[in-house]
């Protein structure tokens, strides 16, 4: 980090100068991506990767002639799992380093954080990570799942398969009592019932009265909206006191990837919807895979964050040589069109317009006894629905907010 | 009038460090440099300045209660919450207008207090000293933590606003001076940076004051030795308690300040880690003495933050040396060994000289 | 339901939660209940114990041998971390916390460059048990039994032995102790690294049931704090009943009411407790001797 922050301070020197520059000085110029993401700390594990892809993305454009012509620079901020220093940071980035656009952010909190100061500054930011959804706001792109995405999709696959009693196991803060209230409401149309539901705080890392709740409620199947390292521990201890219920989920394997860090069997008959993970077995998968892999040798897996990371930066790429510009109102106009689209290593992804949230692939990932990875059933182009059906149309207003099921956009 | 001017001959004593005309000049060039500074840099860097000095105001607060008075406070970002939530509620219930964002901030510090006066008086009159007023602290602050991060759904609402739970509230006015031809908005520049040098220089002499007036005295005494002070006829109780509740004020302007400085807080502000960094600071810099608290916090601070800039994946290690290395090499505080290091030696080369 | 099962359901959570609040808290309660070292980088040591518990493990080694490895590695860490830096400073044991704050962000972020982000678990052993409709995990059950066992050695270990004689001696009066011959350095190197040993004896017991990774010790922290502070300086006497209170509380609380209000429920003990007995616990116990 320290060369990459020094040659941002030289080039800091430079920009302005070159606003107009074309064809001939474009190398001198090189569009600027400020990195913000949590290289230590609680979340480190999740999203190192992120930082990774984002490299490898950046090195592949600059082989191959960079965004119209100008190279593309990465300036990279260890953010230490802190959510003041997403706010330092930002300000330095925008400011200081005067980015064209910002990727950042892991966890909610830190992401709403950092957006009061894009909105403040009138910047333009990623946010490449699964998370509850409904943020609203111009200033933001959001290319990871949202749960509408990954529930309306696993839900009725795990009450077909497994049967109607429900019983939900979240992480008690925004991104599991949104994702639980989503849960609930697809468990309900789909004719099923909530056995039970418990909300853990983040960082409890003990689990024995969950599990006892969990067979007293005697549900088909649970699903576990777990967070964070310490809540992972559940899994051991489930398989430990004999659970054995078949469990949903849309964070972990493909985050967090359990699966490979827990002994078998503790993840048996995990079922995950997840728009990425390094088993998806599709040619452009593995071409993804194998790239990554080759840079980045001792990574220990390729998460979906990590792939959301890679293809932002070729939409971003695709964004601005259609817009002919940085400037987020003309890139706004691309968005707009309702085209921005590309192969990405899941498949087909395209921006809707109205929320600036991204459609998927869902693949849904079983974990096997061996903790192998198959997949009964995969879904295409998924689209982020709710947001736009909720109201929120960013093509005719920006409120910069952030909604939820029970909090919904005013009605016009 | 004698008694103004003797507030100001209070400005030095036997509590704080630096006297006479030296100390008194030095400053004032501090004071110029640190009301030019803006002209000669970008918002940013102004921007970030201000950031710093707005964990100064907690810093100082814990350097009353534990360094003059001697009762560690672990839970000094209890009331640095309960204000910046505070803050928050208050301005997104009644907005800015009319200067609504200075009521605000002075009622969010008056809730803060208002917390430290009941839970102060449950503490001191209880008896509860040493470490178990640390962990009380703690407790409380991590309990609102606790309880703050779970308050993500919409049945958590003060009026408008919404507490939003661990994800953190916001979009909450920044402070707004009403003026002619339309109020001035503080962002987190240029101006922001005036008016929090202003407060940090007002809380610094007063607090000097404060600490070299009797009630100082007493509270040193307190902290030296309680029994011999409470022998002497001082009810010790009420003095804690007082000191406490400044101290909780000053904790709750620190997070008014940062709620405005970033319109944005959340309950991790309120948890272990944030916690124990005000613990960190002061202890670097030099906790019983204000000057040293200040400096030393800004030090840390930038400090920390240049390293985790350029000290790439090394740089939480770095950090960690380096604490451990003031410790072992500076007992009294960075800052406060400086002093007293460099005093020696002039002190010295006079008997030299002599 | 029928009523042993729910008697035994309620004995089962409270000895699961009484485990972890005694195994997380016994490390601590040595350096910092006896020695007065406020060590903010316990978790670390608790850290450390689980990493070359899992280390071990992976290496080959069964797994009571793994933990016994990861305690006597958490304990020589210990040693080295008294020797260069705990040492100097007793006589002001406020600076401990920016010390042991300072340590625990290099052991944090060292472990996370050294080893990687995360570390593959190894697997709780013995399987499951049935009581009426619950099953349970037998190694839960091995858990409560060590930390019992832990309090016991301690006991024995302060009471009866000619080294925690010496060191109680030690700390409550160092000059007299060493005016009398005892070689006061050692027998304070020897009770830390005990203290750090047992916190890597708690790291190797919750190893298997855990997600090891750097930061993993800020789940024990809040717990082990707590539990020693009210307990008060005397090991046995002030952990033991505290845990035992703490646990009934936290508990109770989360099967009435869920995680939220377990832990909160703790917290207000806590303070209740601190308030009704200002010497904590063992303060009480031990009126005539504080």
């Amino acid at each position: 980090m320290t060369r990459s922050g020094l040659r941002g301070l030289r080039a800091a020197a430079l920009t302005g100068t070159l606003v107009f520059a074309s064809g001939a000085y474009a190398a001198e110029n090189p569009i600027k991506l400020g990195v913000l993401e949590d290289q230590s700390g609680d979340f480190a594990a999740a999203t190192i990767g992120k930082v990774h892809a984002i490299q490898l993305a950046a090195e592949e454009i600059n082989k191959s002639g960079g965004i119209m012509g100008r190279p593309l620079e990465l300036v990279t901020y260890d953010t230490q799992s802190d959510n003041t220093r997403y706010q330092e940071f930002m300000r330095r980035v925008l400011q200081r380093d005067k980015v064209d656009v910002v990727f950042a952010g892991f966890s909610s909190a830190s992401r709403e954080a950092y957006r009061p100061i894009v909105d403040q500054f009138n910047g333009f930011a990623f946010y490449n990570n699964q998370y509850e959804g409904g943020v609203c706001d111009g200033h933001m792109v959001v290319t990871g799942a949202v749960p509408e995405q990954q529930f309306s999709t696993l839900i009725p696959y795990m009450m077909q398969t497994y049967g109607k009693k429900v019983y939900t196991l979240a992480a008690d803060y925004n991104f599991g009592q949104i994702s639980a209230e989503w849960v609930r409401k697809i468990v309900k149309e789909n004719g099923g019932e909530m056995a039970g539901e418990e909300f853990i705080p983040l960082g409890v890392s003990q689990f024995s009265q969950s599990i006892q709740n969990i067979q007293k409620a005697k549900p088909d199947f649970v699903v576990t909206l777990l967070v964070g390292t310490a809540q992972a521990s559940y899994y051991e201890q489930a398989a430990s006191a004999n659970v054995n219920l078949p469990m949903a989920s849309s964070v972990n394997v493909g985050q967090g990837y359990e699966h490979k860090r827990f002994k078998p069997p503790s993840l048996k008959d995990m079922y995950v919807t997840t728009n990425y993970i390094e088993e998806i077995d599709t040619p452009k998968s593995k071409e993804f895979y194998a790239k990554f892999k080759a840079k980045f040798p001792s990574e220990p897996y390729v998460n979906q964050e990590a792939e959301n990371s890679y293809l932002a930066v070729y939409l971003y790429k695709q964004m601005v040589e259609r817009a002919k510009s940085t400037n987020r109102d003309e890139i706004r106009k691309v968005i707009a069109t309702g085209d921005v689209c590309m192969d990405a290593p899941e498949g087909k992804v395209c921006i809707d317009p109205k929320s600036q949230h991204m459609s998927h692939t869902i693949y849904l990932a079983k974990v096997g006894a061996d903790h192998s990875i198959s997949f009964p059933k995969i879904w295409e182009d998924i689209k982020p629905y709710w947001l736009g059906e909720a109201g929120c149309d960013l093509t005719k207003k920006d409120p910069m907010a952030q909604y939820t099921p029970s909090n919904p956009p005013p009605k016009p | 009038m004698t008694g103004f001017l003797g507030l100001f001959r209070r400005l030095e004593g036997p509590q704080t460090l630096g006297r006479g005309p030296a100390f008194w000049a030095l400053f004032a060039l501090v004071l110029a440099g640190a009301l030019a500074y803006p002209l000669f840099s970008d918002g940013y860097t102004v921007g970030n300045t201000v950031y710093f000095f707005v964990w100064v105001f907690i810093a100082l607060s814990l350097s009353l209660i534990w360094g003059y008075g001697g009762s560690l406070s672990f839970g000094q970002t209890a009331f640095f919450g309960i204000a910046g939530y505070g803050y928050g509620i208050l301005t997104i219930n009644f907005g800015a207008s009319y200067g609504f964002t200075w009521i605000a901030l002075l009622l969010a510090i008056g809730m803060a207090a208002l917390v430290a006066a009941l839970l102060g008086y449950f503490m001191f009159f209880g008896r509860i000293g040493g470490v178990f007023l640390g962990i009380v602290t703690l407790a409380v602050t991590l309990m609102l933590e606790r309880f703050m991060a779970q308050t993500a759904g919409p049945e958590w609402r003060i009026g408008a606003a919404r507490l939003n739970g661990f994800n953190g509230m916001s979009a909450m006015p920044p402070l707004t001076i009403p003026w002619f031809g339309g109020p001035i908005v503080l962002f987190a520049d240029v101006g922001l940076y005036y008016v929090v040098l202003a407060m940090l220089v007002l809380v610094y002499l007063a607090l000097r004051i404060l600490m070299n007036s009797s009630f100082g005295n007493v509270i040193v005494a307190i902290r030296e030795n309680p029994e011999r002070a409470e022998m002497l006829g001082y009810d010790i109780r009420k003095y804690q308690l007082i000191t406490f509740v400044i101290g909780a004020a000053l904790a709750g302007l620190s997070g008014v300040l940062y709620t405005v400085w970033g319109q944005y807080i959340t309950p991790s502000s309120m948890g272990m880690t944030a916690a124990s960094l005000p613990l960190i600071w002061v202890a670097v810099g030099g906790r019983s003495d204000l000057t040293a608290t200040i400096i030393g916090t800004l030090v840390v601070l930038s400090g920390f933050q240049a390293l985790t800039i350029y000290g790439s994946q090394y740089a939480l290690v770095f950090m960690g040396v380096l604490l451990v290395l003031t410790v072992l090499i500076a007992p009294n505080g960075l800052v406060l060994g400086l002093i007293t290091w460099v005093t020696k030696r002039v002190a010295r080369r006079k008997q030299e000289t002599a | 339901m029928d009523i042993a099962t729910l008697v035994f359901s309620a004995l089962y959570q409270f000895g699961d939660a009484f485990a972890f609040l005694v195994l997380s808290a016994c490390g601590l309660a040595v350096i910092f209940g006896m020695m007065g070292v406020i060590n903010l980088a316990h978790g670390e040591f608790i850290m450390c114990g689980a990493y070359v518990t899992a280390a071990t493990v992976h290496a080959g080694l069964p797994l009571p041998l793994g933990i016994l490895c990861g305690t006597l590695a958490s304990a020589c860490v210990g040693v080295l971390v008294e020797l260069l830096v705990i040492r100097h400073l007793y006589e002001r044991p406020l600076d401990t916390i920016v010390a042991t704050w300072g340590l625990s962000l290099i052991a944090t972020q060292g472990t996370l460059i050294m080893v990687g982000s995360t570390m593959a678990g190894v697997g709780t052993p013995f399987g499951s048990f049935q009581v009426g409709a619950y099953s349970y995990s037998i190694y839960r059950i091995v858990l409560f039994v060590a930390a019992l066992a832990v309090l016991g050695a301690l006991y024995a270990l302060f009471n009866w032995t000619r080294f925690g004689v010496l060191a109680r001696a030690t700390i409550q009066v160092p000059h007299m102790a060493a005016a009398l011959g005892v070689d006061t350095r050692l027998i304070y190197s020897l009770t830390f690294a005990c203290g750090a040993g047992l916190a890597g004896l708690a790291g190797g017991l919750y190893a298997p049931t855990m997600t090891l990774v750097p930061t993993m010790g800020a789940t024990f922290i809040m717990e082990a704090f707590v539990t020693v502070v009210i307990g008060g300086a005397d090991v046995f006497l002030g952990t033991a009943p505290a845990g035992g209170i703490l646990a009934i509380v936290k508990s109770g609380m989360t099967s009435w009411q869920g995680q939220l209000f377990g832990q909160i429920g703790l917290l207000i003990a806590v303070i209740i407790v601190v308030r009704v007995l200002p010497k904590g616990i063992s303060g009480f116990v031990l009126r005539e001797r504080t």
